[in-house]
């Protein structure tokens, strides 16, 4: 049996004493785009928090591995050294610290052994360019002051140049207008047809589906209150973009009657 | 005497007692042919200030350990003088030698361009230097009080209110070193001035004062360091005078030994659009009380202060600044970082007064400190007293620990916690860091708080 992939089995999640995740089971393949939709409140960002470690996630039961490491026991650092990325939805300032030294930090921990000075930097200034970032940006100090959109690209940036196995883009469509939401795509497109970033495998976490015909889903998955309950092709997305989540919703609950 | 031979730190034993001061008085005119820069009458007026005097506030917290009315004064030595330097061996570069080569086994004091002043303990490393010409720089001693009576007058003693503040009454009555400045009419200095306390292996009563006067449009930087493996007691005086339109960069770098104690009371006068600026790194000792003012007495003047400390293990750090705008429009700008972990403890007071004719003011004071352990403590006190109309006057204050949400963000990013906790710690100080002149003097303080991370062991809270 292959392990590889990004993985979930019977994922059960307490926050605060209340069950957010009610059971997930989900394989995202290397390569592969899942995309993960549902509605406010559903538990998609609880997923993307607790396959990164947050501390205030409470794992009820069940599993999480990357390519078979098992996720669940590590601290967030060993986890993405283990190649997992998370773009926070609402990215922490860390004032003082500037994205250029925060940057090559992050490098230099998930890659201890590889690029020079040199060639970091030229890694860097490919990157900006491909997301019409400023060279400006690496002197400012991480988030701090940053626009919706800065914030959101500076995710797309560190996606870029970490290049992980995995990548959990939480809501990284949210408060983006559309020529920021085009260069966000473009980069993730970039990055997919990269050889480093080709075998990359991608959980798109949205409300929307406006996203998805920028970097488009292999598979589309419906979560609501806590569990997947649909899952199909990208025509899914156009479903829900036509009849809305109510559609999908009295759907499971008329099956379960 | 022949200058160049003194005593070495032998000297006295060190109380601040009426019987120590005679002692003092007479050791000075038995071995220093230039005499003290302060005279018999004034010393001995000046302890009795000290006696009369209240020793500066209360215990702020439970952990506070200081009690500055009984500060243990055992086996310290008190002594006066200086030492010539040996020759030094030429240098293969085209830079001229400097006093900045001198090696006293010390690594800070190899600094690149580095003319200044050199004191071990009190006594005067009489060393040469390679400050501009045009600017004075001398031992501050009773011969370079009477060569420049002049500039000094209203300057010397009257700037730092030392009849109202115990600790500089106790500098002024036992005085043993100290630096004269003084950068000329429109001399515009590129190089800094150093001044470096180094302390020496017997632990010495040092109390040093330091005078620096801009002319007119002058405009210099001079950079205090305190260094050494010794463990002194340092009770000093600095006054700044800046002449209209000048502007001074006042850097303090202070890293004395772990168990020294190092308090000065530092003031500087603004006159016409004069600014100052002061830079603190308060880093090493066990106890250190520092104050910070400046006094804006004219228009156009302006003052800023940034300040940072550090304390890890036992360290206590008292730290008061004071903005006093006495007429308008006057402008001041005070930026405090403070951190604290282990057993350290800090407090750190800020004032501004903003006086009945300074309309048309402008005061900023903002402080905020981390705390790093359970056991560390910081209080921060900010005051502001404004008396007069149309001004605008900010001040915001916060205490806090690490904030979670960067440590996850760091982590997600393969950041090791303690190595996230070192990041955003550093970055932490980076607005004051920001305002020392110099990069060489930034990466410098950069790598000293780093040092001290690595020492701290309590850090995760």
């Amino acid at each position: 049996m292959s392990t590889l992939g990004l993985i979930a089995r019977d994922l059960r999640v307490a926050v605060d004493n209340k069950e957010i995740l009610k059971g997930i089971d989900l394989t995202v393949e290397p390569g592969r785009v899942h995309a993960l939709m549902g509605p406010n409140g559903s538990g998609k960002s609880t997923l993307a928090f607790t396959l990164a470690g947050h501390p205030g996630y409470t794992v009820l039961s069940g599993s999480a591995s990357l390519d078979g490491e098992e996720l669940l026991e590590l601290p967030p650092d060993k986890r993405a050294k283990a190649g997992l990325f998370l773009s926070f939805q609402y990215p922490a300032a860390i004032p003082g610290v500037s994205v250029a030294n925060f940057l090559r930090t992050a490098r230099m921990a998930v890659r201890p052994e590889d690029l020079n000075p040199a060639k970091f930097r030229k890694l860097v200034f490919e990157k900006l360019d491909t997301l019409d970032m400023d060279p400006a940006f690496l002197g400012r100090y991480v988030n701090d002051g940053f626009s919706g959109g800065e914030k959101k690209r500076l995710e797309m940036l560190q996606l870029a140049i970490l290049a992980p196995k995995y990548a959990v883009l939480d809501e990284t469509d949210s408060g983006l207008d559309i020529d920021a939401l085009q260069s966000v795509g473009n980069s993730v497109n970039a990055l997919r047809n990269s050889d480093e970033g080709k075998d990359i495998g991608f959980l798109v976490i949205t409300h929307y589906p406006r996203i998805l015909k920028h970097v488009p889903a292999d598979v589309v998955h419906i979560m609501i209150d806590g569990r997947i309950v649909k899952s199909g092709g990208p025509e899914l997305a156009d479903e829900i973009e036509r009849d809305g989540y109510d559609a999908v919703r009295d759907e499971v609950a008329a099956a379960r009657a | 005497m022949p200058s160049g031979t003194t005593a070495a730190v032998s000297g006295l034993a060190f109380t601040p007692t009426a019987a120590a001061l005679e002692a003092a008085i007479a050791f000075v005119s038995e071995h220093d042919e230039r005499g003290g820069a302060v005279d018999a009458a004034l010393r001995r007026e000046a302890l009795a200030r000290y006696d009369a005097l209240p020793a500066p506030g209360g215990r702020p917290s439970r952990g506070w350990k200081y009690d500055y009315a009984n500060l243990p004064f055992d086996d310290l030595r008190w002594t006066s003088g200086r030492v010539e330097m040996p020759a030094l061996p030429a240098r293969p570069t085209a830079r001229p030698a400097t006093a900045g080569d001198v090696d006293l086994d010390r690594p800070a004091l190899a600094t690149e361009n580095a003319g200044g002043l050199y004191f071990l303990g009190a006594t005067h490393v009489d060393a040469p230097s390679n400050v501009d010409a045009k600017v004075t720089l001398l031992a501050l001693d009773g011969q370079t009080v009477r060569d420049f009576e002049a500039s000094l007058d209203g300057v010397l003693h009257e700037i730092v209110d030392w009849r109202a503040d115990k600790l500089a009454a106790l500098t002024t009555a036992f005085q043993n070193c100290g630096a004269y400045v003084h950068v000329p009419d429109n001399v515009q200095l590129d190089d800094p001035i150093q001044l470096i306390f180094a302390s020496a292996p017997d632990d010495e009563a040092v109390f040093p004062h330091v005078v620096v006067v801009l002319g007119k449009n002058a405009r210099a930087t001079v950079i205090e360091r305190h260094l050494g493996a010794g463990d002194p007691f340092v009770c000093g005086i600095v006054e700044v005078q800046a002449g209209a339109g000048a502007e001074l960069d006042y850097a303090i770098v202070q890293q004395a030994g772990e168990a020294a104690r190092v308090m000065f009371s530092r003031n500087a006068r603004c006159e016409h659009d004069a600014q100052v600026r002061w830079h603190l790194a308060e880093l090493g000792g066990a106890l250190t009380r520092t104050v910070l003012g400046v006094r804006l007495d004219a228009p156009g003047g302006r003052a800023e202060t940034s300040a940072l400390f550090f304390n890890t293990g036992a360290q206590h750090v008292d730290l008061l600044s004071g903005v006093d705008h006495t007429v308008g429009p006057t402008t001041s700008d005070t930026v405090v970082r403070s951190a604290a972990t282990d057993r350290g403890q800090g407090r750190y007071v800020g004032n501004i007064v903003i006086r009945p004719k300074a309309h048309g003011s402008d005061a900023s004071l903002r402080d905020d400190a981390l705390l790093l352990s359970k056991r560390a403590h910081i209080d921060s006190i900010p005051a502001l007293e404004i008396a007069a109309n149309d001004v605008k006057a900010f001040h915001g204050a916060t205490v806090g620990s690490l904030d979670e949400d960067a440590l996850f963000y760091a982590g997600s990013r393969g950041i090791a916690r303690g190595e996230a906790l070192r990041l955003i710690t550093l970055g932490f100080f980076e607005p004051v860091i920001a305002r020392f002149p110099g990069e060489s003097l930034r990466d410098e303080i950069r790598t000293a708080l780093d040092r001290k991370l690595d020492d701290a062991t309590e850090l995760d809270v």
